[in-house]
């Protein structure tokens, strides 16, 4: 899932600067179970913006709302009638979620409370761990189901640096070393000659090198250009 | 601050333990300044950040949740 993080409130703050009122608007998917976004948060943070405001002798007017999934049309449609009631609508959601609101409703104003951080897991309760970079070719397949990409510090193909040491990664000790998690998942498979076969310097125009990226199914669209 | 200032204090109270505690305060005919008010809740860990907010907001100065 998305993990995202609240922004500090003296940042939002600054953010919506002179705003009167303001709508704070959740996201019910990936920020609600990383305990950021959701509609909880959502009323925590707008409570916190009324008071703070108030403190500060200007109050804002807070409203809440939660939608399901900001970064689906479907979903953010019906906030279409309220939104021109507000000068500014501060979304809990990931910057995809930020993004779709500006698009969909160019005439409001949507800011981000929170900082998308990475795709992950929560590795416990309270805990979250990167997994996943998008990089739009998995080679999962080949490294035993453990991604260098994300989880080496150094992105390597072709086993561990010399900072790999008592299997943790010299950048911070509590990272542990990929490579490492790798070979103990060939060893435990019997599979570790798989492991010779050199890896080629990865192909990153599938990733962010080669710009922002697009699938278009022709198979799902719902109408064709000929 | 004034001297005359007395707090608005909310409780929330667990009816199993705190609640009941105030309820035996009240048998035992032991004061307590009216300035505190006590909600009774079902389990204090039912007890909702937001709902202490939402205290806050509506003016409370100080807030216990008692189980």
């Amino acid at each position: 899932m998305i993990v995202g993080e609240q922004k500090p409130l003296e940042e939002i703050m600054k953010l919506l600067g002179d705003a009167q009122k303001v709508l704070v608007a959740g996201c019910g998917t990936c920020v609600t179970v990383c305990f950021a976004g959701g509609e909880k948060e959502v009323g925590i943070l707008a409570s916190a913006l009324r008071m703070r405001s108030k403190l500060e002798g200007h109050p804002m007017e807070v409203d809440e709302v939660t939608v399901q999934r900001q970064c689906e049309w479907e979903y953010i449609d019906p906030l279409k009638p309220r939104l021109k009631e507000y000068d500014v609508v501060l979304s809990l959601a990931c910057g995809i979620g930020v993004q779709a609101m500006n698009e969909r409703f160019p005439d409001v104003l949507t800011l981000p409370g929170l900082n998308t951080t990475f795709l992950g897991l929560p590795k416990e309760q309270g805990v979250w761990e990167e997994r996943c970079q998008a990089c739009g070719d998995c080679i999962l397949g080949l490294t035993f189901g453990i991604c260098p990409i994300a989880r080496c510090s150094k992105q390597l193909l072709n086993g561990p640096c010399g900072g790999s040491q008592n299997g943790v990664c010299e950048v911070n000790p509590d990272i542990p070393c990929a490579w490492q998690l790798i070979w103990e998942r060939a060893v435990q498979f019997g599979q570790v000659e798989r492991l010779l076969e050199i890896q080629p310097p990865k192909d990153w125009s599938k990733s962010r090198d080669g710009g922002p990226r697009k699938i278009v199914r022709e198979d799902l669209r719902l109408t064709h250009t000929e | 601050m004034e001297s005359s200032f007395e707090p608005k204090i909310l409780a929330f109270c667990c009816r199993h333990c705190a609640y009941a505690a105030a309820d035996l305060a009240g048998a035992m005919r032991l004061r307590y300044p009216p300035s505190i008010r006590i909600v009774e809740v079902p389990c204090s860990g039912r007890v909702e950040v937001v709902e202490m907010l939402h205290a806050f907001e509506r003016g409370v100065d100080g807030l216990m949740v008692a189980g």
